[in-house]
């Protein structure tokens, strides 16, 4: 191939790149064309070749900063936003609170902040899936805007009557979590009496010590194993299913009906054995209760939600 | 994960379109939009930014009507191919039935394909599935292009760098065109049912 039909097809390769968005293949053929035309010694229209192939290569710079610039998720109509809820709702019964839940989730998920803070603001009026509400309210601040949006919204909370203590507690907790991974420090007053508050205190110490698995890269966790090591079930292995999972917290519904294991299970207790059934793997560690609750309406009234965080794997 | 409903012999299931960004994911959904009116059961919504790429996933639902008495719907999706939106992409593909593996057949793009094969398979092994199992179809892309001139991958290498060890039925196409869009379409929705009748057994 003579040098004049190489350039052309060196050009006509980077314009076809151009055009399918391959902006670095595009360059690159481009620059191997600018080399091939400084190669030549006495190019009659060198200039003005040279020229037009910098105009191209300055348009795909630019192409390129477009791209970058709108990384982020533009927000959306409210007719794709609900396609979003209504295709990546994954519960089977779609009315009840946790398939609404997870819709508003979704929507965070795919950057639709605003509109999924109103829909979990919603949802903190339901009692079985305020806790995850909040926290999903917590990440949107902390995903749009900045730690002290979040921050602001918990101490407006904390002024309110919505959350009983032990629930925003579970919320608090949650932040201060969050925020020390950000390594940044906050003043979240805890809602406990001071007694209680020493000893979610001493449980958030475990988790400083232990927790050091990122929380954004634990797999999802379908049903954990319990083996108690105290209690009428001693040495014997409980399996639970988990209804939600917020990063390294899972949330079980207990029936109403199995007092014995509620009753042996309370707030800030270490779970030294505990088996983690994922849909890839099964793994062992450790959790700790970091709050009980029982639902007081719905149909899992009277029911508890407990939550159990992860501290080692 | 197909939705199965006994009580009204109703089937949802659903496919997604991978491959690595610009490959052509998109314009095999707009092919089938065009070209498939009468299966076609609602617009097919694309939400795209600057440069007309993918952001978040292009979504189009099909009703092929009655197979073996069951009315079978299909959701079709195709997953954000850069890079960057690996978490947009494994949402995506959550309860995902079938998968057209679109490859871009440009030879500058041999590692992204490799690439985005290995990251299909990391995401499905996320969901306690194995690549080998998943239905799923092979569809080399751009085929057109060798007419101007533009350097391709020879199929063979396709399959050597693609399909070695998977084995799964593969096609030629151009999407830009509609060849080879509806055999990939067919195949894979082949492959779908056979593996929820397997998995259902509702023609028995």
């Amino acid at each position: 191939m003579d040098i004049k039909q190489r350039l052309k097809a060196l050009l006509q390769e980077a314009e076809i790149y151009r055009t399918q968005g391959l902006v670095t293949e595009a360059h690159a053929k481009y620059k191997d064309a600018a080399d091939l035309i400084n190669s030549i010694a006495n190019l009659k229209n060198k200039e003005s070749l040279l020229g037009a192939i910098a105009n191209k290569i300055s348009g795909l710079e630019s192409s390129r900063e477009k791209t970058e610039k709108t990384a982020g998720a533009p927000e959306l109509s409210s007719r794709a936003q609900d396609l979003i809820k209504n295709l990546f709702v994954f519960s089977e019964n779609r009315g009840e609170d946790g398939a609404v839940l997870e819709g508003a989730v979704a929507l965070a998920k795919f950057g639709q902040f605003d509109r999924a803070i109103v829909e979990l603001k919603e949802l903190l009026q339901k009692e079985a899936v305020r806790v995850e509400a909040a926290k999903n309210i917590l990440r949107c601040h902390l995903s749009a805007a900045s730690s002290e949006e979040a921050v602001n919204q918990y101490h407006q909370w904390m002024g309110g009557d919505l959350f009983p203590p032990d629930q925003l507690e579970t919320v608090r907790a949650y932040l201060e979590e969050i925020l020390q991974q950000r390594g940044v420090t906050a003043d979240l007053p805890s809602p406990l009496m001071p007694a209680a508050a020493g000893e979610t205190q001493s449980e958030d110490s475990i988790h400083e010590v232990e927790a050091e698995a990122e929380t954004e890269e634990l797999m999802d966790v379908t049903s954990i194993g319990i083996t108690f090591d105290a209690g009428p079930r001693k040495g014997r292995s409980v399996e639970f299913d988990v209804n939600f999972q917020s990063g390294n917290t899972l949330s079980l519904i207990i029936s109403k009906q199995e007092s014995e294991l509620i009753e042996s299970l309370s707030t800030g207790m270490k779970l030294k054995d505990v088996q983690f059934f994922s849909p890839i793997a099964i793994f062992n560690g450790s959790g700790v209760v970091t709050s009980k609750t029982q639902i007081k309406s719905g149909p899992k009234h009277g029911d508890y939600c407990l939550d159990i965080r992860i501290v080692s794997s | 994960m197909a939705i199965f409903n006994l009580k009204k012999r109703e089937i949802e299931c659903k496919v997604v379109y991978y491959g690595p960004g610009r490959c052509g994911k998109t314009t095999n959904l707009e092919y089938i939009f065009g070209a498939y009116k009468k299966q076609v059961k609602g617009e097919m919504v694309s939400i795209n930014t600057e440069g007309d790429r993918t952001l978040f996933f292009d979504f189009l639902p099909l009703g092929l009507g009655q197979i073996r008495g069951c009315n079978v719907r299909v959701q079709l999706y195709t997953v954000p191919g850069q890079v960057k939106y690996s978490s947009t992409r494994k949402l995506v593909l959550r309860g995902v039935d079938g998968i057209v593996f679109v490859a871009d057949s440009l030879e500058v793009r041999r590692e992204k394909n490799m690439l985005s094969l290995k990251d299909l398979q990391g995401n499905l092994k996320e969901y306690g599935k194995s690549i080998f199992q998943v239905p799923l179809i092979m569809q080399y892309n751009k085929r057109d292009l060798a007419e101007q001139g533009i350097p391709l991958m020879p199929i063979e290498q396709m399959e050597r760098d693609l399909n070695r060890q998977l084995k799964v039925p593969s096609f030629g196409a151009s999407a830009v065109k509609g060849v080879g869009v509806g055999v990939t379409l067919k195949e894979c929705l082949k492959a779908t049912l056979k593996s929820l009748q397997r998995e259902f057994k509702w023609a028995q």
